[in-house]
């Protein structure tokens, strides 16, 4: 007889020959003053067999033992995934490529449905023939797979639906009742939604409100759950960040929120945190005894391109410093977490960007640098300056680039600055995270005739994945000449496997349920008070005198200045 | 003199293009330190680049990088096999840069002989990027040393690096060749289903050796079913179904055979695979191992699977879920495709009275799942899943770390299903 046909909650731990079969409920010498439920346990020993014997008894409802060693240990449970802003750029160019290709290598569940909510006339077909063109000219693996794409499409339906209509939302109850309903026909309907905000930030609030009056926000204790994406920017300064919050927080509960920041899903970033603490050797230097200062860049080449009208609202600051930026250097810095989970590493991302000094009104004048592009030359062609490009106010006050020097105080980096720079226009589009080490304490090698720059870590995000390790090596010959070597890893020539979009990723994370590359509401809150401060602050002062950069530039002068002062350059990338 | 005329850096006749690997090097050696005096002089230039206008300018890249992950070794008993495996290396130079040994024991008689060619190949991934070289070392050894071929291999691993060994043919299991070459691995790569007869007996034999090595064991036959094991786990993916999962009854297996004849001589060890994963996910334990199927079910087994009689009528074999008995069933059915080919898995099973069937069959780019509940039509869904090549399977083998613990319980209940393991 095997030992599982024996009822272990019955077992007793002594001696073996003793009966196997204890009482219900253990004899006890001194009678209890007042009886419990019967079946309740009552001493260390009948609660841990209790124990034993219900985990015994139920095992988790939802594992399915097929899945282990799979590509995913699960796949998401059947839902409907209700985009808002269907007919915007966002969802043609990322989020309907990704859906697809999730689609496509089998991510999906089956009873999967894309429910497309948008103002415009269309019909079914007609969005799916729009969103066809978009996926053959954006998706990560082309040329489209018919079948695939067929039957991918096919789950597609349009709703239109006028976001300040009452009676739109009420529609719109119907019609996810009416799939929730199809979908149960084959015993998968659980009534899962998750709601994908790509529209334009002010409807945001309005959205969220509507769903909540209809009740869409409701999960069910038999499973239905509704999850809410929302897209960057939340909010465009502390203030609207916290009343979007607030009015996001009356209806959802933040574990049901995923905002969005792309930055976050893609495979450098998330081999950050793999490289960091997955890696015995550099944690012990990752710290102000080895590192003297880190640079993030994250550099455009493109101009605003036909966004001027939503640039001129945002600037360099908002669309790159206040999210991407700061959630990558909060990644850099962050302790290690104790788990994986999501609370626990927004938990360390939160405190990183708390511990950033906050900058006073002469630090903000001597430690930021913003700039705007004028006419120049990017990759050999001629481009305008950021106040001739169309939808842009030709006396624009707007920053199209932004350069920080920041410090994190607290114990691991006080007195390491984090240089931040982003800009449009800029040679070539990079994005990437250098960590520069101090100098060795002795030279030791003083007569060579080159000297050898610091060891430089530097983690390439965009475009050309990798991470590479420069050092100095002995120059072959008779003397002791030593120069700066570079070792480079290079994802796409060591892993067969194409990265995924990031949007894939994401998209993918919200609906399995996990957080952990979302941003939640009190880091948001925590990087617009980093941030508003300085834009007020550039509020108060006289008309910059833009443009200070020329296109096809790193940026203005002021930018170099930031790290000359203390005998450091920007990094040549 | 250690190399042959003209040894050296090779000059390409056309400037290299991305992810086209391109031959740099090529020498010859008669001896294991004559290799190693090659390997060295092969990256002892700092620069493979080639004059090719003879002007003093290099016409051509620099090498970027010598960056290997691991040592890979092949033995090849036949020459057209060292040759394709080759061809499917190089290919993934850029991605996977190894130092590769393919070797190939000559002729057991007579004194020791030793002959190597060293080539190095180098890709760029693209038009911008430094390229990435790694060297592979065709080695052919007569006499005594190709009964040593641990002692021939040893020296040529580079330090530290795992080891992984790639043995096409039907490694001799058992042997002290075979034993001391896995005693130097960290990896085998196999592919039982090109093994003779069933293959169940290499297949007992190597689950055998698994068990008495460390190695992490990659067999082509278990990696090219994950499209058949990504749609099968999707069937229990449906809440409604899951709970049918753990009250499976019945496990069929249908598999191609060319004629009447085939069922005797065919492969079987993918549709054992099969049966063999889902019994080892759901903690099944062999009551009967495989035996030929009877009208009554399956016969007595006679501990010789590939003898087995009546194989025509296919092969059964009793798991055990729980206390309930499972039964497996391996039948051949006449096919086009390879003998031994997987045509279709079948599951039954019994919940709280009601039924559930699942079919499951797959064609060059997809996998169809068919779901009955109760008699009626539940599901019905096509997963887009290409047949792999061996490239793709190698690929997978090298980028693969460690013991796969599913890889370790599917191979030690497919042995148990097939008598169990064997030395």
């Amino acid at each position: 007889m095997t030992e599982t046909a024996v009822p272990k909650r019955r077992r007793t731990s002594g001696h073996p020959d003793s009966p196997s079969i204890a009482p219900e409920i253990a004899p006890d010498k001194t009678p209890h003053p007042a009886p419990r439920p019967k079946d309740a346990p009552r001493t260390m020993k009948d609660i841990r067999i209790a124990r034993l014997g219900k985990r015994k008894a139920s095992p988790k409802a939802d594992d399915n033992p097929l899945r282990e060693g799979l590509r995913l240990e699960r796949i998401p449970d059947p839902n409907t995934l209700v985009l808002f802003g269907s007919t915007g750029d966002l969802a043609h160019r990322k989020v309907i490529p990704a859906l697809y290709q999730l689609w496509r290598t089998n991510l999906l569940p089956h009873e999967f449905v894309v429910l497309a909510i948008g103002r415009r006339p269309y019909d079914d077909e007609s969005l799916r023939k729009d969103f066809r063109e978009s996926a053959e000219k954006y998706s990560r693996v082309l040329p489209l797979d018919e079948a695939a794409w067929r039957s991918f499409s096919s789950r597609i339906r349009y709703q239109r639906c006028d976001f300040d209509d009452p009676s739109a939302f009420d529609n719109l109850v119907t019609t996810l009742d009416a799939i929730d309903k199809e979908q149960g026909v084959h015993g998968g309907g659980r009534g899962n939604h998750l709601y994908y905000l790509a529209t334009q930030p002010s409807a945001f609030a309005e959205i969220v409100g509507q769903l909540g009056r209809v009740g869409l926000d409701h999960e069910h204790h038999d499973g239905g759950w509704r999850r809410i994406v929302i897209e960057k920017p939340f909010g465009h300064d502390l203030i609207s960040a916290i009343k979007l919050n607030r009015e996001v927080g009356k209806v959802f509960r933040e574990s049901q929120v995923y905002r969005i920041d792309h930055y976050l899903g893609k495979e450098t970033v998330r081999n950050l945190l793999v490289f960091r603490f997955g890696n015995g050797i550099f944690e012990p230097i990752w710290n102000r005894r080895h590192i003297d200062h880190i640079q993030i860049t994250v550099a455009e080449s493109i101009g605003v391109e036909n966004r001027g009208n939503f640039y001129e609202e945002t600037g360099a600051s908002r669309d790159f410093l206040q999210n991407h930026l700061l959630q990558l250097m909060s990644l850099v810095a962050m302790e290690p977490p104790a788990t994986f989970d999501a609370d626990a590493l927004r938990d360390e991302k939160v405190k990183v960007i708390r511990a950033i000094g906050e900058l006073s009104p002469e630090m903000i004048r001597s430690d930021v640098v913003r700039g705007q592009y004028g006419p120049g030359w990017v990759a050999a062609k001629p481009v305008k300056g950021y106040r001739q490009e169309p939808d842009v106010d030709p006396e624009s006050e707007t920053e199209t680039f932004v350069a920080a020097r920041f410090e994190v105080d607290d114990w691991r980096w006080s007195g390491v600055p984090f240089y931040l720079r982003t800009g449009k226009r800029l040679p070539k589009r990079a994005s990437e995270i250098a960590i520069q080490f101090k100098e060795v304490p002795h030279r030791l090698f003083r007569d060579s005739s080159t000297e050898p720059d610091p060891n430089l870590l530097a983690i390439r995000i965009q475009p050309d994945e990798g991470i590479m390790l420069r050092f100095g090596a002995k120059v072959p010959g008779l003397g002791i000449d030593v120069r700066s070597v570079t070792m480079d890893f290079t994802y796409g020539s060591a892993f067969t496997v194409d990265s995924p979009d990031a949007y894939e990723t994401l998209i993918l994370d919200a609906l399995l349920g996990d957080a952990s590359l979302f941003t939640r509401a009190d880091e948001v809150e925590g990087a617009w008070a980093r941030v508003t401060p300085i834009i007020d602050e550039w509020m108060d002062e006289p008309e910059p005198d833009f443009p200070n950069y020329e296109a096809g530039t790193w940026g203005p002068e002021r930018a170099d200045e930031l790290l000359a002062r203390e005998g450091r350059r920007w990094r040549r990338i | 003199m250690a190399t042959d005329l003209g040894a050296g850096p090779v000059a390409p006749a056309a400037p290299a293009r991305p992810n086209e690997p391109v031959l740099r090097w090529r020498s010859r050696a008669h001896s294991i330190e004559e290799v190693e005096q090659e390997l060295g002089r092969i990256w002892a230039q700092t620069n493979l680049g080639i004059d090719l206008n003879n002007d003093g300018v290099n016409d051509e890249r620099h090498v970027g990088a010598r960056t290997s992950v691991m040592n890979l070794v092949v033995i090849a008993r036949r020459p057209e096999v060292g040759e394709r495996c080759a061809a499917i290396i190089q290919k993934l130079t850029g991605r996977h840069p190894s130092r590769t040994t393919i070797v190939q024991p000559a002729d057991p008689d007579g004194p020791s002989w030793l002959d190597a060619h060293i080539v190095a190949h180098c890709i760029m991934p693209r038009a911008d990027s430094p390229e990435t070289c790694a060297e592979t070392i065709h080695l052919t050894c007569g006499g005594e040393s190709g009964r040593h071929l641990d002692a021939v291999i040893a020296p040529l691993l580079i330090h530290d690096l795992p080891v992984t060994i790639w043995w096409p043919d039907e490694p001799p299991f058992g042997t002290p060749q075979a034993n001391d070459l896995l005693a130097t691995a960290d990896r085998l790569v196999v592919d039982g289903s090109t093994w003779h007869g069933t293959g169940l007996t290499q297949l007992r034999r190597m689950a055998a050796a698994a068990q008495r090595y460390p190695i992490a064991v990659f067999d082509f036959a278990m990696v090219r079913q994950s499209r058949w094991r990504e749609a099968i786990a999707a069937i229990f993916d449906i809440p409604d179904f899951l709970p049918y999962l753990r009250h499976i009854r019945r496990i069929a297996v249908t598999y191609g055979v060319r004629d009447e004849f085939g069922a005797e001589s065919a492969n079987i060890v993918k549709p054992l695979y099969h049966a063999a994963w889902i019994g080892s996910r759901l903690g099944m334990h062999v009551v009967k191992p495989l035996g030929a199927v009877t009208a009554g079910g399956p016969r007595r087994p006679t501990g010789k699977p590939s003898a087995l009689a009546n194989a025509g009528a296919g092969l059964g074999a009793t798991l055990r879920l729980d206390r309930t008995d499972v039964s497996v069933v391996v039948r051949p059915v006449m096919s086009e495709m390879p003998p031994g080919t997987t045509l279709r898995v079948e599951l039954l099973a019994d919940w709280r009275g009601s039924e559930l069937r699942a079919d499951v069959t797959a064609e060059q780019e997809a996998v169809h799942v068919r779901v009955w509940q109760d008699g009626v039509h539940a599901l019905e869904r096509g997963f887009n899943a290409p047949r792999r090549t061996e490239l793709d399977l190698l690929a997978e083998a090298i980028e693969a770390g460690g013991r796969d613990p599913v890889a370790v319980g599917t191979l030690a209940l497919a042995a148990e299903l097939a008598g169990g393991t064997a030395e």
